[in-house]
């Protein structure tokens, strides 16, 4: 009993990383991927292209090299002179590569809204921000909850990979448990990452209810 | 533009970095033509810090957490012994065994320590300490099943596993021993354990010294057994520091050898019960 307390205790340290890479990429990558979703809707076509690149290499590379690249290529060119601590290195590369995926997402939702709303604005005398703010985006959250929602519960499996430049989060610390001959502490780690995603899961049920007063 | 360049020549560096790790060699003399180009050498680097940083994963009993979650074992033990001779402060880093050359290329780790077998690869890639301590490659089964693997006709059939790249894939790949045998590669030694144990595969090549501290009484794993009759291609340890650091490996050997003159690697040694393994002499 004393080993399982012991255990659990060390698995939750493990998954405080988690849930600190995890809070961090949201606050960052969620308003980080609204301006990349804008570049890339822009009418200045270079600003257009090199948005569509940067997503394009973003979402068409491993998220475990791109944790490999933010942390030891900086070293490895300035000689040891200059590289992130692990942490920082993490959350670079989780709130980049996530911004990526939401861009997409942002500019799906925001692509889906009728022209005809735009020109009811311009009607109204509304200037493109103020439709934008006003009509345009409060529909748009409401529209992308479902694959937002998707996407940080895959974010929350994915801050695991942050053990691949040695950041001890819980699969770590449950494999170092297995080194010691213990095995069931990698199982046991499942129950953090359920317990997590299902708190999310109803959050989101919740919140996609209280926006269902109007359909779009 | 100049992102797109940047990020594309990121993702190049990555490749090649990746590809050091497999011991190709012309990445790796590149590496070290860009550290021998450099005025500062390893050793002032070091002894400017005033810390060695030293690479670690955790396995008993080398490196690992005590029951009050402090930081013990052998190499932890011998490291601030030799540590204090060379006048710098040990820092463990937990790493990524996978990724231990690229930590000290680096220079997010200046040597690795952790029961590393010294092989030519190794040698060609990373300035290598004088051998500490001796290892073998033995087999783990099923305690019941130990005692009939005696020969290359009882192993026929039966599916062996080791750590890739690791010295237990190198004796399943090429001792006659082995040749019935059927060959999975995993990415531990844990895992390998853990494949005998789920009935997954029948024999794992192991560590002997990783044996002791995971196949102890009480753990989940003791079931298992060793097959204490038969071990494999006789290895070293020694502690990797970067290729063409003569200084710092001067002062490593040194000290090496000032810690066992004192006797105190032996009283280490005993404490750990690996003192028959001890390969550096008082002298």
């Amino acid at each position: 009993m004393e080993q399982f307390f012991n255990v659990s205790q060390q698995l939750l340290k493990g998954f405080g990383e988690n849930s600190f890479i995890f809070i961090i990429t949201l606050l960052l990558a969620l308003p980080l991927g609204l301006v990349v979703s804008m570049g890339s809707m822009s009418k200045f076509k270079p600003l257009k292209w090199l948005t569509k690149t940067f997503v394009w290499i973003i979402r068409g590379t491993p998220l475990m090299l791109q944790l490999f690249v933010v942390f030891y290529v900086p070293p490895l060119l300035s000689n040891g002179n200059f590289n992130f601590s692990r942490i920082n290195a993490a959350l670079i590369a989780f709130v980049i590569n996530y911004a990526a995926y939401f861009s997409e997402i942002y500019r799906g939702g925001i692509e889906s809204i009728p022209r005809g709303q735009y020109e009811a604005g311009q009607v109204l005398g509304m200037t493109r921000s103020q439709i934008f703010f006003r009509v345009v985006l409060l529909q748009v959250v409401k529209k992308i909850i479902p694959p937002i929602g998707n996407e940080i519960i895959t974010l929350v499996k994915d801050t695991s990979l942050a053990s691949v430049i040695a950041i001890p989060e819980i699969l770590m610390m449950a494999k170092d448990f297995s080194m010691q001959g213990l095995i069931w502490p990698l199982f046991y780690s499942a129950l953090f990452f359920l317990l997590f995603c299902g708190i999310l899961t109803l959050l989101f049920s919740f919140i996609e209810k209280k926006l269902n007063y109007y359909k779009g | 533009m100049k992102k797109i360049i940047a990020t594309l020549m990121a993702g190049l560096m990555a490749v090649s970095v990746l590809a050091g790790c497999g011991g190709s060699t012309g990445t790796d003399s590149k590496t070290s033509d860009v550290n021998a180009g450099k005025t500062e050498s390893d050793w002032s680097y070091i002894a400017d810090k005033g810390e060695m940083v030293i690479g670690i994963t955790y396995f008993e009993p080398m490196n690992y957490m005590d029951d009050n979650g402090k930081l013990t074992g052998f190499e932890t033990e011998f490291a601030e012994k030799v540590c204090e001779k060379m006048g710098v402060t040990p820092k463990f880093q937990k790493i990524d065994w996978d990724s231990k050359e690229v930590e000290l290329n680096a220079k997010t780790i200046d040597c690795i320590w952790n029961g590393l077998t010294i092989t030519d690869e190794r040698k060609e890639n990373m300035d290598i300490s004088t051998p500490y301590m001796e290892n073998k490659q033995v087999m783990v089964a099923k305690a019941d099943k130990a005692g009939k693997l005696t020969s290359a006709d009882a192993l026929s059939g039966l599916t062996v596993v080791a750590e890739k790249k690791s010295a237990g894939e190198e004796v399943a790949k090429t001792d006659e021993f082995f040749k019935n045998a059927e060959y999975v590669s995993v990415d531990s030694q844990s895992k390998a354990l853990l494949e005998v144990k789920s009935g997954t595969a029948d024999v794992a090549i192991i560590d002997y010294v990783m044996s002791i501290g995971t196949l102890a009484e009480g753990s989940d794993y003791s079931d298992l057994k060793v097959v204490e009759e038969k071990g494999f291609s006789p290895e070293q340890y020694g502690i990797a520091i970067r290729k063409n650091s003569t200084e710092t490996l001067k002062k490593l050997n040194d000290a090496i050898q000032a810690v066992a003159d004192e006797g105190e690697l032996k009283k280490i040694a005993v404490k750990y019960n690996l003192d028959d393994l001890l390969l550096v002499e008082a002298k």
